[in-house]
């Protein structure tokens, strides 16, 4: 690079004043990091390794990439600017409480008081309406600790099941297929896979803007072998695409017939791995009825090319070439996130993908994986591994089950019959209940319901009707208009605990500054809350959450969930581990199933995989038929709406909305809307649009770009002035009971 | 000797305001090597949309980075640039420290680098950040112009 002309000059010039001058004022301050704490970024479910710098003040100065981390030291925009969050002016610092009701004001208060004020409803509730009418509503943002002490609380301590999160708005599906297909849930693969496919088929999923560091992994991947194939099936051209072979336009929510239409072509052009088949599979249709392999191929020969052109609106030519692409690599790993999970047939969705992997046997070998994306940070290792749902016990149990029930009763030593058999209600069902006063009380921790559930306008109902306890870190937080009492909560690398990412990674966060104003732990919260509430301080007999660490990793030991081996020195130690982790000495799984790679099948196995989550062994290929979306656009409501991120905020923009930078680049939610659709409606970019569904009808300004296709809206849900999931119906999967935030028919017109 | 130190203090003086007054100057003459969108942008909420101005005030440089690894992992201006009126979280600065904002993602190459050829941290100078550093063509024209008509 050379230096034009006006650079010498300026460049000279610079240097002569500053030597004549000293520069004492141009020469800032720069905040030097003194040592370097070893963290996990709180953004989303990829799970970077970060390393926090802290000056000789024990302020946090800087952030890095942890080298050692899967993400090899590198950082995505939100998480290179994550210190002033912590810093922000917008820190909730002290506890408050609503002295008379919903109407007053929020107050400061001392912890006394506060945990007084709130456990004293739910004691009170408990006494009055028995144990089913409290709740806890938890996150895939708290840390492991947190989510398994709260529900050792409320399931062993209050006795009642109403435990569930906000992975059931975002990652219960993806559960439920692995649950179903597999027999046991979390993914088989990891990030190593993305280095070793051929093949990329990502389904529903933005990973570029979601998942940042994760694409560009998949474009290194992509950029040292460019014959390496990448397939993207979305109904809205993302950024994603930019890397892609072929980009699949589809109808929204037809997702189901292209997926068993590539079945159908990988039989029909014998593409399939019939030894795997044989030896591994075995078929049933959604009755629970065993099925052979002949009556599937007949199954699925119903999704022929125009069949499924018919539904979904993709070109013939363009299933079977996806489906030749899918099948013929050699490693093929397909990825996916929320335009499979949040659907009423999410369930369905995920099955269906896990299909394409068992018939062609792209399972179990490096770069061949069904890899499903998470959200959150900690959803994988804190709500789906220690079981912090309505229906599930830690690793892998379910209340239904006595002899689950009986085993976790015993190891937490509490009488048999203590936990109770009955699921509790998931998420939607739990905000239905505190509207309708069935549930009195709820002690919300690190989640923003207010602004994230589906069909709003009803749910918020719940929480203004609910006695409302609420862990918060910001003011910005919607939900706070509903809180009657509000307990700071110290913030990421304020305190110490584990977070667990998409790939069965465990990573420890340590604590690197210490909590603002008189926030506490969240451990110390939840501990102090529940025994000023009655329940048996002997249920808690921790100092720290360490204390709670250890306990969890000595009951996942002889589970499919083992990781015994992830003692908190080793922790501190290393940079991540990957579980199934029996022992101090094993390195961690990449290959889930596989005999030599997985420590939980014996190593002189008959075959080499076992899929020991099954009683037989065998996952299930599911006959599971094209279903339409709840609703589907027609004559009144014409356009298809659906939501999603954006790279700068995440999830409801309290943390991201505490950057100038990331606030700036996207002030305000807006409309998406394809050119040739604006055109017809007579829209320009910028002008006032409205969405009208038959909830409720919003103003966005609009987006006119080529982004989404015909046909479709998308509108981001970070946006707290403008709540899009007012626009949203409330059905959910069946089975996962997850909502369908990614289709809904709306109107669409220029307002005036 | 008096008067040749009284000179001299005086030609010292004068250096100082003449490169002093100099350096200002360069630095009002030559707008183009800052943001000017804190004086004249009439939306600060937008500061850190930097695209939307700067594909008409700078095209290359937009184009480039648009074309560059961190254009198609959106890595965008703001995170090493700041925001142009300089009251965001990162400081405002054309040519980014590389300890304080390369080092963020890219510390293990730098050190790689430092053991290698000493420490002349200078990234730009080698790896141009807004130019294609990337080798081969998988970053290119992959915006995929498949497109289907739908049926009616």
């Amino acid at each position: 690079m050379t230096l034009s002309r006006r650079d010498f000059i300026k460049g000279s010039a610079a240097a002569l004043a500053l030597s004549a001058i000293g520069g004492p004022c141009f020469a800032a301050a720069k905040e030097e990091a003194d040592k370097w704490v070893k963290g996990v970024c709180r953004y989303c479910g990829t799970g970077c390794g970060v390393l926090v710098g802290v000056n000789k003040d024990g302020r946090a100065v800087s952030i890095k990439g942890d080298p050692n981390n899967h993400n090899q030291g590198l950082l995505c925009l939100k998480g290179a600017m994550l210190i002033p969050v912590i810093y922000s002016t917008d820190r909730i610092t002290e506890p408050m409480i609503r002295k008379d009701g919903k109407k007053s004001e929020l107050t400061k208060v001392s912890w006394d008081v506060a945990l007084d004020f709130a456990a004293k409803r739910f004691k009170d509730a408990v006494a009055e309406y028995g144990p089913d009418s409290i709740a806890y509503y938890g996150s895939g943002q708290a840390l492991t600790e947190e989510s398994y002490l709260a529900n050792k609380i409320w399931k062993a301590g209050f006795r009642t099941n109403n435990v569930d999160g906000n992975p059931r708005l975002c990652m219960a599906s993806a559960v439920g297929g692995y649950m179903t297909t597999f027999g046991k849930d979390e993914p088989m693969g990891t990030y190593n896979d993305i280095d070793n496919a051929t093949c990329f088929f990502i389904i529903g999923s933005n990973t570029s803007e979601a998942h940042p560091v994760l694409f560009r992994r998949i474009a290194r991947r992509k950029q040292s072998s460019p014959d390496v194939k990448i397939i993207v099936v979305d109904p809205r051209r993302t950024n994603t695409s930019r890397i892609a072979d072929l980009h699949v336009f589809f109808k929204p929510g037809t997702d189901l017939a292209l997926l068993n239409g590539m079945a159908h072509i990988i039989f029909k052009e014998e593409l399939d791995d019939d030894r795997f088949i044989k030896r591994y599979l075995q078929f049933q249709d959604n009755e629970g009825n065993a099925r052979s392999l002949e009556e599937y191929k007949e199954f699925v020969a119903q999704y022929t090319p125009e069949k499924v052109h018919e539904i979904t609106g993709i070109d013939p030519d363009m299933v079977v070439k996806v489906a030749r692409m899918f099948a013929e690599s050699p490693a093929t790993l397909s990825l996916w996130c929320m335009g499979i999970n949040q659907r009423s047939r999410g369930v369905w969705a995920n099955n269906l993908i896990h299909n394409l992997h068992l018939i062609t046997g792209q399972i179990g070998r490096p770069g061949a994986s069904p890899l499903s994306l998470t959200g959150q940070p900690n959803a994988c290792g804190g709500v789906r591994d220690t079981g912090s749902l309505a229906h599930l016990l830690p690793a892998g149990r379910v209340v239904a089950n006595e002899k689950h029930r009986n085993e976790i009763e015993d190891y937490w030593g509490v009488p048999r019959g203590t936990i109770q058999p009955k699921m509790g209600h998931h998420t939607v069902a739990l905000f239905e209940n505190m509207a309708s006063g069935n549930v009195k009380a709820v002690f919300i921790h690190c989640t923003n319901p207010a602004h994230t559930l589906p069909h709003l306008n009803k749910y918020t109902k719940g929480l203004e009707t609910a006695f409302v306890a609420q862990t918060e870190c910001f003011h910005d937080a919607e939900t706070l208009k509903y809180a009657d009492v509000v307990f700071p909560a110290a913030f990421w690398c304020e305190t110490e605990g584990v977070y667990g990412c998409t790939e069965r990674r465990y990573s420890l966060i340590e604590q690197a500054v210490a909590p603002a104003g008189q926030s506490r732990p969240a451990v110390e919260i939840l501990m102090e809350f529940a025994k000023r509430a009655g329940v048996d301080p002997k249920l808690m007999p921790y100092k720290n959450s360490a204390d709670i660490w250890e306990e969890w990793r000595k009951l996942s030991q002889g589970t499919p969930y083992n990781f015994y081996g992830m003692t908190r020195e080793r922790l501190k130690k290393e940079s991540g581990i990957k579980w199934p982790c029996p022992s101090e000495d094993h390195p961690g799984t990449d290959l889930r199933y596989v005999r030599g790679e997985d420590p939980l099948v014996p190593v002189n196995h008959e075959t080499k995989m076992f899929f020991y989550g099954r009683p037989d062994g065998k996952p299930i290929v599911y006959l599971r038929p094209y279903q339409p979306p709840f609703e589907p656009a027609d004559d009144e409501y014409p356009f298809v709406l659906t939501t999603g991120r954006v790279i700068d905020h995440w999830h409801t923009a309290t943390m991201t909305g505490q950057v100038p930078e990331l606030r700036k680049a996207y002030p305000s939610a807006f409309v998406e809307i394809n050119p040739d659709d604006a055109k017809k409606l007579n829209i320009n970019n910028g002008d006032p649009v409205v969405l009208e569904t038959r909830r409720d009808k919003m103003t966005f300004p609009a987006r006119v770009t080529a982004t989404c296709m015909p046909g479709l809206v998308f509108c981001p849900f970070f946006d707290k002035k403008l709540l899009v999931n007012r626009l949203f119906h409330d059905a959910v999967d069946a089975a996962s009971k997850e909502p369908e935030y990614k289709i809904c028919a709306t109107k669409v017109y220029k307002q005036g | 000797m008096a008067a040749s130190k009284k000179i001299m203090l005086a030609a010292l003086v004068a250096l100082v305001l003449g490169a002093g007054g100099f350096f200002l100057y360069i630095n009002a003459a030559f707008p183009q090597d800052r943001c000017e969108g804190a004086k004249h942008l009439d939306r600060p909420e937008e500061f850190a949309d930097c695209v939307t101005c700067h594909t008409k005030a700078s095209p290359k440089v937009t184009q480039d980075w648009q074309e560059s690894k961190h254009g198609v992992m959106l890595v965008k201006c703001v995170v090493c640039h700041g925001e142009p009126d300089g009251k965001g979280s990162v400081p405002f600065e054309r040519a980014p420290d590389p300890i304080r904002i390369c080092a963020q993602c890219h510390d293990p190459a730098i050190k790689r680098m430092v053991a290698k050829y000493g420490s002349n941290l200078d990234c730009n100078s080698c790896h141009p950040n807004h130019q294609n550093p990337m080798h081969g063509d998988a970053y290119e024209n992959k915006i995929p112009t498949t497109k289907i008509s739908l049926p009616e």
